[in-house]
């Protein structure tokens, strides 16, 4: 019997929880804990044994011996039962932490948020292009052939931006993190897609825009994309592309 | 000032004797001449009287097993989720406890390494367990340890409950020392000897103690190296401190002495000896008592002034509160929280002492409601008590993990072991999300009720899963504005989500382990988690990582609270530990121990004066934060506490319990008459009185629901959250 077993065992012992031997005489109390016990422990035990065959058989003995076994559960326990750091490392690094000041929160900034690439605001979605525009510049054109399939509808909007002071249109008393813009969203496009020149900006032509399924809320919002030449797109200013001002990395905390 | 100062002790490289391996021929005379009979202890009747004992002394019956179940077994690499029970897993239901089981299970400090394989160390790690050279005659330290034992029952009795703290820290040590230096039968036949003999509340440890029998057992055990490396704290008075340092130094081995040098720290004191009842109540933990200097720092307990701003009128007040507005001249009603004293609390930290964001307009207007509805709020005593309004989660079937309620109580949500989280909507008015972008450009943006129009009422619906984690999720906390959620969860990661769009915002991931709790700061921005990895963090939403780590406790991290100042963090943890940590520095500034279990809830009185603690053991303990003392203990829950909670106004504490109920205690009648002479809050000793039972206003009992969330509303109305389990 391959250990599959209960998709829900298997899925708990990858994230590495305590490995053990069955000891035939424990018993608990309640009868879900027996079975996950048991469950558990034989799937242990299988894998290990299923390790300990593989590494047998590549040094070509004839049988499982202790040795197999004995590499089986180090290389499992090396990769997968870690435990926390120990107490000295523990206190040194809050040592380092602690010493910096706190640092002084900016007024008046909106939803306070980390860096956008430290969110999981960012669209992650791609359509598939209904135009096949072939620009000049680009050399190659490669149009994604990413279909959503199961998205018949239009994206959510993933992008949170900002607002800038005077694209505010809402006053300051609601702290939304959504914009509140009705611009246009103008996504990047990263340079290693080819792009397309679109000639209307109105139709809702989608490209390089990847779907995040966790943020395709009941209500999916248009995205127009203006078709910008990709070559220096990191310039780009994307107003809803949230900016700190200071650097945005807090690399050096 | 650091964490604590753990100065890691000298290793001291021993050469192993090298007849330890074979017995000898003849055993050498005993050190004391005496028969070594065990005698029981005068002061610690076994049997059934300790059952008893151990009730009074307000520990929970079932540890009071004459033999933890594992000793009798053959232990041959045998180590099991019993290593993961911080509490009581032959009592454990299940289903009434899911997130214990679920830790038991999962998260354990040990792991067997079975087949005799040996894991190379990491240097730090055998250089600690080195420590644990041989150091004497393994057969001989029965002797030692029974000679101690009877030198100590010989002694007065006012001594004598004193010098009982050492025999539990030895009879451990003693037994790791032989582990380590694999003398497995010595080992063996050393634990069944005297595990008997420890006091009941450190039955659950000699539990998972019994199972180590192997040096491998010892490697991974992160907790036992933490009690290993850090010195056991036992607090004696001079007089029986001198005695016995004349005993051990005067006899010609000197093991134990050597031992106690190394391995304990004895905090000595001038005055009279403690009682029986004085040391139980206070010892338990995993590292002993605190040291008296750990809990003398200065801490700003006092509350951060409310800024003055005036709640204007209107005409749905009631003429009642009102005493200056006559009908025809309506007067801005001055917030009279803020202007109470004009002089600085010299309790309270400065305004700016740590940052903290400032006050929007609709934080003002949360204020303004809060004023108005503080109004009408009943005033709670032992004769006026709050009605208490249950909310069951049915069909959970096991799986909720975490509760928490937004402080005007308009919303609940709901953490579950299928990694969801789920909000609903308390009041009658739905949740909604925003409008989408192209509709929010459609809407008349300076009309009055803008903030109206950008909902998008086809979204109304009562109740809002939440996708997002890979584990259960067990912390949830609403932000002081309603504007975000925090979750965090066995994954390992914290999660922010918006109320606004109903969608996560943020994954902040530092933990690698299980996160047990999350709280909001009180002031908002700030948050707190504490995890598997024994550390709590302080994280701001807007800092990917986090700004503090309090590291310091030698187990999980199980529940984290801000003070009300939002200046300092309590963290409750598994080694049976409170402290409190200053979130200006990262310095612990005060150790609680008293508690027999893991602490599962926390609560700080409104006023910051007070910490009330909860744990496994059924007890609530109350702390003075100022003095660093615990200044009360209410008896009366039979199962753990994982809510706690005080009344608006400070005057009645709950706490709701696995046993199914919720309790109400006098808090006003707990903290008046506190004994504070000199003699005690240098010494830290507090006679407790026996009042439990005057201080418990009332039980209520549900349909075996535990309770898992407990909530005052701006008016004192008590809400209530649990699963309906049916076992």
């Amino acid at each position: 019997m391959a250990p599959g077993g209960s998709a829900h065992v298997n899925a708990e012992w990858e994230k590495g929880m305590v490995p053990f031997r069955a000891f035939p005489g424990w018993r608990f109390h309640c009868q879900s804990l027996n079975l996950i016990l048991k469950k558990a422990v034989w799937w242990y035990v299988t894998t290990i044994l299923e390790d300990a065959k593989i590494y047998s058989s590549h040094a070509k003995k004839s049988s499982v011996d202790a040795d197999d076994v004995r590499l089986a559960i180090q290389c499992r326990t090396d990769q997968s039962f870690t435990s926390p750091p120990p107490r000295d490392f523990l206190l040194d690094i809050a040592r380092q932490k602690n010493q910096t000041p706190l640092p002084l929160i900016k007024p008046y900034s909106g939803p306070r948020l980390p860096p956008d690439r430290y969110c999981l605001t960012a669209p992650n979605y791609r359509l598939k292009s209904l135009q096949k525009k072939v620009s000049s510049s680009a050399g190659r054109i490669t149009v994604p052939r990413l279909s959503v399939g199961a998205v018949s509808s239009r994206p959510s909007t993933p992008t949170l931006g900002t607002p800038s002071a005077q694209t505010v249109s809402v006053s300051t008393k609601v702290g939304t993190p959504v914009s509140l813009t009705g611009q246009r969203f103008t996504v990047q496009i990263p340079s290693s897609q080819a792009t397309v020149k679109s000639a209307t900006p109105t139709t809702p032509t989608v490209q390089n825009v990847l779907i995040n399924p966790s943020l395709i809320g009941p209500k999916n919002i248009l995205i127009t994309t203006n078709m910008v030449s990709s070559q220096n797109t990191s310039s780009e200013s994307n107003p809803l592309k949230r900016k700190h001002e200071d650097d945005d990395d807090y690399d050096n905390l | 000032m650091a964490a604590l100062p753990e100065e890691p002790a000298e290793v001291v490289a021993v050469k192993p004797d090298p007849d330890a391996g074979t017995p000898p021929q003849q055993p050498p005379p005993p050190a004391w001449g005496r028969p070594r009979a065990a005698r029981p202890r005068a002061g610690q009747p076994t049997g059934a009287e300790s059952g008893e004992r151990c009730q009074s002394g307000g520990c929970f019956p079932q540890t009071c097993a004459p033999s933890p179940l594992m000793a009798a077994q053959d232990a041959e690499g045998f180590l099991c989720v019993l290593h993961l029970s911080r509490g009581r897993v032959s009592h454990c239901a299940f289903a009434s406890s899911f997130r214990l089981a679920y830790k038991l299970l999962l998260y354990g400090n040990t792991f067997a390494v079975g087949g005799g394989v040996v894991v190379e160390d990491q240097p730090d790690v055998s250089a600690v367990l080195s420590a644990y050279n041989q150091q004497g005659d393994p057969t001989l330290y029965e002797e030692y340890y029974s000679g101690l034992k009877h030198f100590i029952e010989c002694s007065l009795d006012c001594h004598r409950a004193e010098l009982s703290q050492l025999f539990y820290p030895l009879f451990v040590h003693m037994y790791l020392e032989l582990v380590y230096n694999q003398h497995e039968s010595e080992a063996k036949s050393f634990f069944e000897r005297f595990h008997g003999d420890q006091e009941c509340y450190y039955q659950d440890d000699l539990r998972v103690l019994s199972s180590l029998t192997k040096k491998e057992h010892m490697k991974g055990n992160e907790t036992m190296l933490d009690f290993r490396t850090s010195k056991f704290v036992l607090r004696i008075s001079r007089d029986s401190y001198q005695l016995l340092k004349r005993h051990l130094q005067e006899k010609q081995n000197n093991q134990i002495w050597n031992i106690v040098q190394e391995h304990l720290y004895i905090d000595i004191f001038d005055g009279m000896p403690r009682s029986k009842q004085q040391i139980d109540a206070m010892v338990g933990s995993l590292a002993g008592e605190a040291k008296r200097e750990a809990n003398k720092a200065k801490v700003f307990f006092g509350l951060l002034k409310e800024p003055e701003f005036d709640v204007p009128l209107d005409d749905e007040d009631d003429e009642g509160e009102n005493e200056e507005g006559k009908p025809k001249k309506k007067k801005p009603k001055k917030d009279s929280v803020g202007s109470k004293s004009k002089k600085q609390d010299p309790n309270a930290p400065p305004q700016n002492r740590i940052p903290l964001p400032e006050l929007k307009d609709s934080d003002k207007l949360d204020k303004i409601m809060n004023v108005k509805e503080a109004a009408r709020r009943v005033r709670l005593g032992p004769d006026c008590l709050p009605s208490i309004c249950f909310y069951t989660f049915l069909n959970a079937y096991q799986g909720l993990t975490a509760v928490d309620i937004t402080d005007d109580s308009s919303m609940i949500v709901g953490g579950f072991a299928d990694s969801t989280v789920r909000v609903w909507s308390v009041t009658p008015k739905k949740l909604r999300s925003v409008k989408t972008a192209a509709d929010l450009s459609l809407i008349d943006k300076e009309s009055d009720d803008v903030l109206e129009r950008i909902m998008d009422e086809k979204t109304a619906s009562e109740l809002k899963i939440l996708y997002g984690h890979s584990g259960p999720v067990y912390g949830t906390s609403f932000s002081p504005d309603r504007n975000y959620l925090l979750s965090c969860s066995e994954d390992g990661t914290v999660r922010l989500w918006s109320l606004q769009t109903f969608t996560c915002l943020v994954g902040y991931k530092g933990h690698n382990y299980p996160v047990w709790d999350t709280q909001f700061s009180p002031y908002g921005y700030y948050f707190v988690s504490g995890g598997h990895d024994r550390v709590a963090r302080l994280w701001a939403t807007d800092h990917y990582q986090p700004l503090r780590i309090f590291a310091g406790h030698l187990a999980d991290v199980t529940c984290t609270r801000f003070h009300p100042n939002s200046n300092y963090i309590a963290t409750g943890s598994a080694d049976r530990t409170v402290r409190l940590w200053d979130v200006l520095n990262g310095n612990c500034v005060r150790i609680f121990t008293g508690h027999k279990g893991p602490i599962h809830s926390l609560a700080f009185s409104p006023n910051g004066r007070f910490l009330a603690t909860g744990a496994t053991d059924g007890r609530v303990l109350l702390w003075d934060i100022g003095h660093g003392l615990m200044v009360g203990e209410l008896k009366g829950h039979t199962d753990t506490i994982y809510a706690l909670r005080f009344s608006r106004d400070g005057e009645i504490l709950a706490s709701g319990s696995m046993d199914n109920t919720v309790r109400l205690w006098d808090a006003v009648k707990a903290f008046e008459d506190l004994e504070t002479d000199d003699f005690t809050t240098a010494t830290g000793h507090i006679n407790l009185p026996e009042n439990s039972q005057d201080l418990l206003l009332g039980t209520y009992m549900t349909k075996s629901t535990p309770v898992v969330h407990l909530h005052f509303t701006r008016r004192n109305l008590l809400l209530a959250a649990g699963a309906y389990s049916s076992q």
